[in-house]
Formats: C-alpha cells, sequence, structure tokens
C-alpha cells in the first residue's frame, strides 16, 4: 500500500509550498525510514551507540536494525541481557559520560519494567541538579496491534510518560516524520526522547522529501496535515492515517471537509495550531491510539476547555481503545479499536447534527486487515 | 601509623565530613536546612580511602547517603551548604538538597533517594569511558539494602559480561532503615557478587581509612589497568538515625554496645589532641562555606521552569 496521507510536509503550514514541495519524488516505508536513520546515526555520530535485546539479530527489531551490528561493530549495535530497568540506567550512564544511547524495547509494555530508571532518573536527571547534567538518549518503544498481541503486546503508552515533565514523547505517523524528527533529535537535543513507533506502520511505503538533500527540521511540535473548514481532527500515530482515510472519504462522498493535525509531539504539542484550528472549524475529535481516560484525548480536552471552550459548536469527540485490557480474539479485538466506519460516521453525526445524516459510510474493514501485511507470530 | 603524612591526611579528611556534619546537626533546629538529611557520620573512613586514590576525572555515583563522598571527591563545601540551604548558589540552585549532591567538575556524578538506582549509571559511565578510550575508573557506591535490588543483580551482570572498568562498592552499615541486615537476605553478599565471576574484596574494618585506603589502591589501580570490574563490600557503621540529626539508640532496633565497639576503633574518637589540631582550621572553612550559603539568595521564579527539558 502506497500512503498517501503524507505526501506534502509535515511540518506547521509548510504544506506544499517550500523545499517540501518537492517531496512525493522517493518512496520508502517505515521500517527503512527507521533503519535509514539508525544507519545514518552510527555513520554521522561515533557516540551513537545501539542497544536493545535482538538488535544484532536476523530479524533486526522488524527490520530497523537489521545488518547494522555487523556493519558497525556489536560494540555500537548491542544486544542486551533481558534486564530493562538495568539497561536504561546503562543507558543514562552513557549518556552521562559522552554516549548517545539509543534504545530500543521490540514492544512499548516491556519498557514498564524500566520505569523507574526514565521516570525517577532519565527525566529528573537535569532538573534535579540543576542543569549540571544532560540525558541525551532515544528510547524507541513499538506499539503492537492485530494478530493477538493481546494485552502485553499492545499497549500505547504514551500517556503515562507524556505525564511526567522532562520526557519529550512523539509518535511518528509517516516515514517522513522519521525522518524529520529522529536525526534532528539525535543531532541537537540533549534530553530524553521516547517515541513510540507503530507495528502496523512498518510495512506501509510513504513518500518523503528526498534523502539526499539534509534539512534541518522541528522535531517536536505539531504538524497540520490537511487543511478543512468542517471539523478538527487532532491525531496521533496510525490515527492520522485513519483520519487521512476518513478525510479523504467524506470529501468524496459529502462537503465535508476536514482539518488532520498530526499531534506528533505529545509532550508539547503545537496548542496554537489546535486552537487556531478548532477556532475555524469549532468542531473537534481526537482520535488516539491509546485509552481515552486520563490521555491524549483526555488532554486535548483539557487544553480547549482552559483555553477557549466557546470556539466549540458541539460536544468534543473521542476515540480510542475500548477501556479494557486488549483480547486476542479477533471479532473482539476488532470492537477493542475503533474502525475507520466509526470514525466517518462520528464526523458526519459532528458536522451534520443529526444521527441519520445519511452520508455514504466505508465498508466495514478493520484497520488490521487494511494495514497488516505481516501474518504472525512476529 | 598515626604520625605518618598518609594518616594525618586521610584523618584530616574524615574529621572535616565529620566537622561538617556536625554542624548541620547544630543548625538544624534553626529550620535554615529545610532538607531532610542522611549523615554519613561514622562511615566517613569509606568515602575518604576510597576517594583518595581516585582521579578528578574519575567517577562516582552516589546514594542519598553522600555527604561524605561528595566532600572526599572534592565537592564544593560552600556549594554543599548552600544547597542545603535551598539557595540559587548550591551546587544544583537550590533543586537538589541533601539527597542529589552533584559537583561534575570533580566527577561526583549524582546521587539519588532510589535505592540502587545509580548503580547501572556507573555501569553505563564505564562503557563509555571503555568506547571512548578514556582511561577513567567509575565507581558505584551503595549500601547492603541495595544488593536486593534487582537493577544490582542486571548491572553486575552487564558489567562482568562486557568487561567494564568499574568499582561497585558496598558501604555495608547492617541496616536498610530499621532493619537488620540478617532480616533481609537470604544469601551473603560477597560470595553472591563472586558468583557473577569478578574478583571480591571484603573490607571488616570500615572505620579504618588507611586500611580501606590501602586496599582501594590495588583495586583502582588493577581496574585502571585492566580496564576489568570489581565489587569490594566495606563494614560500615551509622552512628545517626536514618535520616535526621539524632540519635536513636533507645528506639531498640540497634543497640548501644555496638555503636560504642566502632568508636573505640573510630580514629576520630580516639586521638582527640589530633581532632584539637585540625579542628580551628576546618571550623574557619566550615564558617565561610555556613556564611557563603546564608547570604546567598533564594532561587528566583524563574528557576522553577528552568531545566525542564
Amino acid at each position: 500500500m502506497l500512503c498517501n496521507a503524507s505526501v506534502t510536509s509535515r511540518v506547521n503550514g509548510q504544506a506544499a509550498t517550500g523545499p517540501r514541495a518537492q517531496a512525493g519524488t522517493e518512496i520508502i516505508s517505515y521500517r527503512d525510514a527507521l533503519h535509514w536513520t539508525m544507519q545514518d546515526a552510527l555513520q554521522r555520530h561515533d557516540s551513537v551507540l545501539i542497544l536493545g535485546q535482538g538488535v544484532d539479530d536476523h530479524k533486526g527489531i522488524f527490520g530497523s536494525t537489521t545488518g547494522l551490528s555487523q556493519a558497525f561493530g556489536a560494540d555500537r549495535v548491542m544486544d542486551t541481557p533481558l534486564a530493562e530497568e538495568g539497561m536504561t540506567g546503562v543507558a543514562i550512564g552513557a549518556a552521562l559520560n559522552g554516549l548517545y544511547p539509543i534504545q530500543t524495547h521490540i514492544r512499548a509494555d516491556f519498557s514498564l519494567l524500566a520505569m523507574n530508571q526514565i521516570i525517577n532518573l532519565a527525566a529528573k536527571y537535569k532538573y534535579m541538579f540543576g542543569g549540571r547534567f544532560d540525558v541525551p538518549m532515544l528510547i524507541r518503544m513499538i506499539v503492537g496491534r492485530s494478530w493477538g498481541q493481546g494485552a502485553q503486546h499492545s499497549q500505547s503508552l504514551q500517556s503515562l510518560f507524556a505525564h511526567i515533565p522532562g520526557l519529550q514523547i512523539v509518535m511518528p505517523s509517516s516515514s517522513q516524520s522519521i525522518l524529520d524528527t529522529y536525526p534532528a533529535v539525535i543531532d541537537r537535543y540533549r534530553g530524553p526522547v521516547i517515541s513510540f513507533e507503530h507495528r502496523l506502520m512498518y510495512d506501509l511505503q510513504f513518500y518523503v522529501a528526498p534523502l539526499s538533500t539534509r534539512q534541518e527540521t522541528e522535531p517536536f511540535g505539531s504538524r497540520l496535515v490537511r487543511p478543512g473548514e468542517e471539523v478538527t481532527i487532532v491525531a496521533t500515530s496510525i490515527m492520522v492515517l485513519e483520519a487521512m482515510r476518513a478525510a479523504e472519504h467524506l470529501a468524496l462522498v459529502s462537503d465535508i471537509q476536514c482539518e488532520v493535525i498530526d499531534l506528533h509531539c505529545v509532550s508539547s504539542p503545537d496548542w496554537d495550531l489546535v486552537m487556531q484550528s478548532v477556532e475555524k472549524t469549532g468542531r473537534l475529535v481526537v482520535a488516539d491510539t491509546s485509552w481515552r481516560e486520563y490521555g491524549v484525548c483526555a488532554e486535548v480536552c483539557r487544553v480547549v476547555a482552559e483555553r477557549n471552550p466557546g470556539f466549540l459548536k458541539a460536544p468534543v469527540v473521542t476515540l480510542g481503545m475500548q477501556p479494557a485490557p486488549c483480547p486476542t480474539a479477533k471479532c473482539l479485538e476488532d470492537l477493542f479499536y475503533p474502525d475507520l466506519r466509526q470514525l466517518v460516521d462520528a464526523l458526519a453525526v459532528l458536522v451534520t447534527g443529526k444521527q441519520g445524516h445519511g452520508v455514504p459510510l466505508p465498508d466495514t474493514q478493520s484497520m488490521a486487515d487494511v494495514y497488516k501485511r505481516f501474518k504472525g507470530p512476529f | 601509623m598515626e604520625n605518618s603524612q598518609k594518616f594525618c591526611e586521610l584523618f584530616f579528611q574524615a574529621l572535616r565530613i565529620r566537622l561538617v556534619e556536625e554542624r548541620i546537626i547544630e543548625l538544624y533546629p534553626s529550620d535554615g536546612i529545610q532538607s531532610p538529611v542522611h549523615l554519613s557520620i561514622g562511615q566517613e573512613a569509606v568515602a575518604v580511602g576510597a576517594c583518595r586514590n581516585l582521579k578528578k576525572t574519575d567517577l562516582v555515583f552516589c546514594t542519598y547517603r553522600s555527604h561524605a563522598f561528595y566532600l572526599a571527591k572534592g565537592g564544593s563545601l560552600a556549594e554543599m551548604f548552600a544547597e542545603l540551604y535551598g539557595k540559587v548558589t548550591g551546587c544544583a540552585r537550590g533543586k537538589a538538597g541533601s539527597m542529589h549532591l552533584a559537583a561534575p567538575e570533580v566527577g561526583v556524578m549524582g546521587a539519588s533517594a532510589v535505592v540502587a538506582s545509580t548503580i547501572p549509571h556507573a555501569v553505563g559511565a564505564a562503557l563509555a569511558a571503555k568506547r571512548l578510550g578514556h582511561d577513567q575508573v567509575v565507581v558505584g557506591v551503595f549500601g547492603d539494602g541495595a544488593t536486593e535490588e534487582g537493577v544490582y543483580h542486571e548491572s553486575l551482570n552487564f558489567a562482568v559480561l562486557h568487561r567494564l572498568p568499574v568499582v561497585f562498592l558496598c558501604e555495608n552499615n547492617g541496616l536498610a532503615v530499621h532493619s537488620s541486615q540478617k532480616s533481609r537476605q537470604g544469601y551473603d553478599i560477597l560470595e553472591h557478587a563472586r558468583s557473577y565471576g569478578l574478583p571480591v574484596y571484603h573490607i571488616a574494618e570500615g572505620y579504618d581509612f588507611v586500611k580501606v585506603a590501602d586496599t582501594m589502591s590495588g583495586i583502582i589501580q588493577h581496574v585502571r589497568l585492566t580496564r576489568e570490574p570489581i565489587f569490594v563490600e566495606i563494614r560500615t557503621y551509622r552512628y545517626k538515625e536514618h535520616v535526621g540529626p539524632g540519635e536513636d539508640f533507645r528506639c531498640g532496633y540497634r543497640k548501644t554496645e555496638e555503636w560504642l565497639a566502632w568508636k573505640r576503633q573510630d580514629p576520630l574518637e580516639q586521638y582527640g589532641n589530633l581532632v584539637e589540631t585540625f579542628r580551628p582550621g576546618i571550623r574557619k572553612e566550615i564558617d565561610e562555606a555556613v556564611h557563603f550559603a546564608m547570604s546567598s539568595p533564594f532561587p528566583s521564579v524563574e528557576e522553577l521552569l528552568r531545566d525542564v527539558v
């Protein structure tokens, strides 16, 4: 599948003009974008160290580190013991003494074993010591979905970490998003960054700006992905693609034009961008990859409610996972996640103000069927 | 022995730490120090003996009971007092208090209030030293309680696996808050560490700074040359309560007799003449540091959100 959703620039407002207008001349998968950024980091910075369970094996973190240990040495692309807290602490210590560690968690769920190091240490090391230390490091966490990943291989834990001051949390929604974010973070940002990569996107192909033209990019903040007039969709990660599919469907079958914002950096989103959009459209749908309660959905609502709830012509709609652990049976799993049909219906109800809006809905097909190429187990 | 230059220098360093902490005890009731203090009194010899053999560029990762290591490694006394007083001139601009002292300019790489949490940092710093070709030795300091935490074992394994230049220094005072070691541990710390496949050392006389310094000298030289890890357990004794300026022998969790037995071996208790010889000079230094702290400004409003990201 070739995703047009992210053809144009992901940097605020610079959509189809400027250097990014060249975007579309190259096509690269999310996986290959990750691999490219890992290799690029190792090549350009002798201080970069990739560490994680299985980074050097034949599968190479779903292909994102394949061959790099052989190319750069096992002391730079390092397999680790099964010791999440210890390895995160080792990464912090290495960062304090001159390296740039990139740590991988093949499932975000495993990072819960490292919460002490991430929250009590990495997030606080700079502030707690009065700015005497920097802890430059990138922690890659992969969010699983579908094929029976179940309760402990599927959690999208961004809000847990975004709650903690001192951490930057990004959620790349395309190959371009990875190319704009990782090199910039590794080159210029001196604190801990956690990136939630979505497993379902690894196989997807995206148009990107030519890899040969390196540009200064803004790794944090949010991106206006699609301009529209009637309703604002604020989305994260793979829900940005679902939002784009919904927007394109509605543009085909109705007059409804959706504006889509990729929140991208959930720890410090561009709230002005969100508020300007809500002021324009008066309607807001938030679509997140995780639970709605106390999460990104709740946070977007907080900010709108605090800044100017008067912009809203109708109550906010939020879409996320059902409030349960993730089940494995496909029939339950399909109910657990929001689907495209629900999203389109929610948008049509919100814009028309009617339950029986008459806007044609897309066929029911689970996102997993659409996006998933791999047949488990991983 | 007590007349040797080495003895006198170590005595001075240990005494300086003790007098600093005794000043903290004096000042504490005035409520100017609004930070929980975990005093090192009784444990000074471990820090001065270990740090005597370290270069300025060598790194030490500490615990919340780290006044002794901070001072022994060369951290600024004035900035320490300013930190305790919550002043912007403190070593962490008034954001650390007593539990998170740091002085990166002399290799004091921070202290954590979460037991065992800096052990992997020492290992990671040693990994960086090895990768970048530095001749640094890194010391991870922790207590006996830390050996019960999973991350301690993860750290030992990784350091041995990758042969990293780190000293695991277990400062064993036999207590975790008020719980005795034997009520918490079903293993022997030294035997258990040995099973990871690294050399282990034991110093029973943790009050004897010369013995600590001599043993640590060999250990640190060995690590510097071989770039391989070593484990050392040093028995010591905490004279004061877990946190706070007082004594708590009346509380019943330990016996006054064992304290008195340690004090009988403690050179700082036994060589009163030497104490009096050094006291005036140290007192002057402490007076100046306290004056610096008390006359320094508090952090401004801008400090609240500075250095978060």
